[in-house]
């Protein structure tokens, strides 16, 4: 390794800032009371209020998931508040209400929000802590009728919809963390796409975690009906604490016939210092489900953030024809742990999955794919392609990939491969040689290691991502 | 399964093994007195276990099984068709006992049984034995350390290379016998050998082998191995290979997995040197309710090393095939080569397999790649065959053949490598 390589990646988080907003904070500790002070405080129906319940006595049963290849302090449920919401104002007619310190947060934070988002074209559902602030063109979605909007409202607008697809995807007593989630959400978003509709715009949010100590447990849940089709963009940053946070999200794709969902994800929340102290642990349960034929549910993320990312995001494939696929980078620096990747379970006849997994690992970090391919012994015909290539900057990361391939139809086609690489002294001298010097050409190098994934990016995400990697290496090699 | 009648069976297993009588080398008893304390530590593995996720051991908790007292009397004429021509020497067990009648050396190295070897050859027995297959966590290991007296004993002086193959064969000839079969192999630096393990069976009822089996490679020595599975459809075959490189020295390994009803393999290999290189080839050719589990580990531990791995399952019926395959690199094993390749064919509706090629890197000067497929034979090679007057069948066939016939062309032992083609011909054609 040159000394160019080693200098890097040691650049520190630059959203590390704290808003100074009242809070609205829960007190700590976790039992039915706080279950039902969260479900109280949101004016919830019975029926959630009992959803969270069902979630929380069945993760009362459950044992926290000791299989992943990542080490952490054990995590005291007691000691986090389980609800934190900006002090409630009455409600806002535009956005010069908002509270502007909160708007500044936005503006340090680069979000395309107000007249910038309109520019932008994007529709920002700014979840700020728990409770969703301001949402934009909204009115504009609604023509179409798309509804929009933070899970809270749609609770109270359209308890149908909400009723009948959340805990679908994941049930209540899924794993561990989706129960928690199940029983304590807070808030996320919610989209519902009707028959035929094509949105007109990338839907996006970006979610902050900002009180210190209050867990984030948003909850999203995205349907698209027949011939329905979405790009869902989601973002994160975090600011700077000492005190690990606990993350854990639950999302919800359902696709029904023909209908086509993208989710795409640049996650960058605090990761720690150099020494590996503090940084988000994000234990996220992302699942879609292709209910009818000719579906299609698309996964991409970028992962840079958070000290421990563990998170699987998956497609079951029921429909006929459905089609599932999974992009991503993850990118580990310093002491970050990464346990991410894929499932994708054939059950539908015809379907056909693809997986492009692209890990980068430098510092002390140890970065994992784990992945599922599942043919079950109805899926005739099914067809999958998986790829995962691992990058090492230094020699004191790891590397790991754990596929696990199930095959139970012997009309399926299952593909696995991998491959482990380095940035060599060779390629580095090669880009010297033509007057590129080492920081840039590593960027170069690592920006065609992912190309694969970035071109499945919107184009807004594909900029922020390629300047993301770059921002995040800048000390490791060299 | 629960873990209560877990610990019972295994005591059921550890039955006679007080009978056995003491070795007249302390250090021995020790191990064995180890291990069945291990054996009394441990539980029987469950579906709930990473390592035995895919494998259902549970039918074995069903049977009862003894170690065989004595060995029956066996005609030379009955094992004829597994005799190999071109053996140097030979090593026959009968039901885990050793038959010196059905045995011979004139391979010029040290082939004897461990209980005639273990006065003339005790450092490096002590040296070996027992060091490289650990048994901590690993019950079989541990039950078959508990009933260790007899074995298989090779070692190859400084410099020599025997070009005539060491046949150890082991014959089952009785019904729920359990058998403990144990072999050390030392290449001395320089040294080069081939030895053929081969598991087979004359009898048609059920009875549990659990094998045990130790490599030790020093400096520049050769190995290459040849490890032959057919025991009959009733049977439990567990074994496990523990394989440890020296300084550039060089493993080759071909396995062949036919029969047992349930079968399971571990081989471990620990390049413990720098440039250390192993190729680990692995063929299983199961039909009807067969299960056949191979787990490999392949340790980069030092620099420079290079390790090659090709396995292949041919699933027909509605058997099912488990393949997990770790390579691992140690922080410092800069300059790593490896490469792994899982591939796997399925013939019906019903057949199965579940492979996991497995990376752990923690260097990044290395070059590190696996690959698993999972098909069909290609409609369209069969379709190529047909148009060249080949049936249907016939099609199928020679093309399921080929697929297998690329690892059994590894096997450097000419007239085993002959009759493993008629076995996996015959098996096509059926």
């Amino acid at each position: 390794m040159s000394t160019v390589l080693q200098n890097l990646v040691n650049q520190p988080y630059k959203h590390g800032f704290v808003t100074h907003i009242e809070s609205d904070v829960a007190p700590k500790g976790l039992s039915e009371d706080t279950i039902r002070l969260i479900s109280g405080k949101k004016n919830e129906p019975e029926w959630l209020l009992e959803f969270r319940l069902k979630a929380y006595r069945h993760w009362l049963t459950m044992q926290e998931p000791k299989w992943p290849n990542v080490h952490y302090p054990k995590i005291d449920f007691q000691a986090i508040s389980y609800y934190s919401a900006p002090k409630p104002k009455n409600k806002l007619a535009s956005m010069d209400e908002v509270d502007p310190e909160l708007l500044r947060t936005f503006e340090k934070l680069g979000v395309p929000m107000n007249e910038r988002a309109k520019l932008a074209g994007v529709a920002v559902d700014v979840i700020f802590d728990s409770v969703s602030v301001a949402t934009t063109y909204k009115a504009k979605l609604a023509e179409v009728g798309i509804i929009f909007g933070s899970i809270s409202e749609a609770v109270h607008q359209h308890p149908e919809l909400v009723k009948q697809y959340l805990g679908t995807v994941v049930p209540v007593g899924d794993n561990y963390y989706a129960a928690l989630n199940s029983a304590v959400f807070t808030d996320g978003s919610f989209c519902f796409i009707p028959k035929g509709v094509k949105c007109p715009m990338d839907l996006s949010t970006y979610f902050r975690i900002n009180t210190q100590e209050s867990g984030q447990f948003e909850r999203t849940l995205i349907v698209a009906e027949e011939g329905a089709s979405v790009s869902y963009l989601e973002g994160c940053t975090a600011p700077k604490f000492d005190t690990n946070q606990l993350h854990a999200a639950v999302v919800e794709l359902i696709a029904l016939d023909n209908a086509d969902i993208k989710y795409s994800t640049v996650q960058n929340w605090y990761a720690g210092d150099e020494k590996g102290v503090g940084g988000i642990y994000n234990f996220v349960t992302k699942r879609g489900l292709c209910k009818g034929v000719n579906s299609r549910i698309s996964w991409t993320q970028v992962e840079t953030g958070s000290a421990i990312t563990w998170k699987y995001p998956s497609c079951i494939l029921r429909g006929e024809n459905s089609v599932g696929e999974f992009y991503s980078v993850a990118l580990t620096n310093h002491f970050q742990q990464a346990d991410t990747g894929t499932k994708m379970i054939h059950l539908g006849r015809n379907t056909r999955s693809t997986i492009v997994s692209k890990g980068i690992s430098a510092g002390h970090s140890n970065n994992s794919y784990r992945g599922l391919v599942r043919i079950a012994p109805t899926a005739a015909g099914a067809r999958n392609y998986s790829r995962c290539d691992s990058m090492l900057i230094g020699d004191r990361c790891g590397a790991n990939t754990f596929p696990y391939i199930q095959v139970s139809n012997q009309s399926a086609q299952v593909e696995h491969e991998a491959s482990t690489s380095k940035i060599g002294e060779d390629q580095l001298f090669y880009f010297a040689q033509r007057g590129i010097g080492a920081e840039e050409a590593v960027s170069m190098i690592i920006n065609g290691f992912c190309k694969d994934v970035f071109q499945q990016l919107p184009m807004e995400f594909a900029v922020e991502a390629t300047k993301l990697l770059g921002l995040k290496l800048e000390g490791s090699v060299g | 399964m629960n873990i209560a009648t877990g610990d019972g069976y295994l005591e059921s297993l550890l039955q006679g093994q007080p009978a056995l009588p003491a070795s007249p080398i302390a250090w021995l008893n020790g191990l064995r007195a180890d291990a069945v304390d291990r054996v009394g530590a441990l539980t029987v593995p469950t579906t709930r276990d990473e390592e035995w996720r895919f494998t259902d051991i549970s039918p074995l908790t069903g049977m009862r099984f003894q170690p065989a007292r004595s060995a029956s009397p066996l005609d030379a004429a009955r094992i004829d068709g597994f005799v190999l021509a071109e053996a140097g020497a030979r090593l026959t067990f009968v039901d885990g006992v050793y038959a010196p009648q059905l045995s011979y050396n004139k391979a010029g190295i040290v082939v004897e049984n461990l209980a005639a070897g273990v006065g003339k050859h005790a450092a490096e027995i002590e040296r070996h034995l027992g060091s490289h297959a650990g048994f901590q966590d690993n019950v079989f290991a541990a039950l078959n350390t508990a009933f260790l007296h007899d074995g298989a004993l090779i070692v190859v002086p400084r410099g020599v290379t025997v070009a005539a193959p060491v046949h150890l064969l082991f014959v089952s000839t009785q019904s729920e016998a359990a058998s403990y079969p144990r072999c050390l192999v030392v290449a001395e630096p320089g040294s080069a050998v081939t030895v053929v393990e081969d598991f087979v069976a004359l009898q048609d009822a059920a009875y549990l082998t659990n094998a045990v089996s130790e490599i030790a490679l020093l400096d520049n020595s050769s190995v290459r191995h040849v490890r032959v599975q057919r025991e009959n459809g009733a049977a439990i075959h567990i074994a496990n290979c523990a394989v440890s490189l020296a300084h550039a020295s060089r493993y080759q390994s071909v396995s062949v997995a036919l029969g047992a009803r349930i079968s399971r393999y571990n081989l471990n290999v620990l390049q413990a040197a720098e440039g250390a290189e192993c190729a680990i080839d692995g063929l299983a050719l199961i039909a009807d309710r067969q299960l056949a589990d191979s787990h490999t580990c392949i340790d980069h531990a030092q620099p420079h090393g290079v390790s090659r791995q090709l396995h292949k399952c041919i699933v027909d019926g509605a058997a099912h095939a488990v393949f997990n395959g770790k390579i691992m690199v140690r922080p410092g094993a800069q300059r790593t080569d490896s490469s792994q390749s899982s591939r796997n064919l399925l013939l019906t509706g019903k057949a199965r397999v579940d492979t996991k090629p497995q990376l752990e890197i923690f260097a990044d000067d290395v070059k590190c790649a696996h690959g698993a497929t999972v098909g069909q034979l290609d409609a369209e090679e069969v379709f190529y065959l047909r148009s060249r007057g080949l049936s249907e069948a016939a099609a199928r066939n020679l093309l399921t053949y080929a697929f297998g016939a690329e690892i059994i062309d590894r096997i450097p032992v000419a007239t085993l490598k002959r009759r493993l083609e008629q076995i996996v011909l015959a098996q096509t054609n059926r």
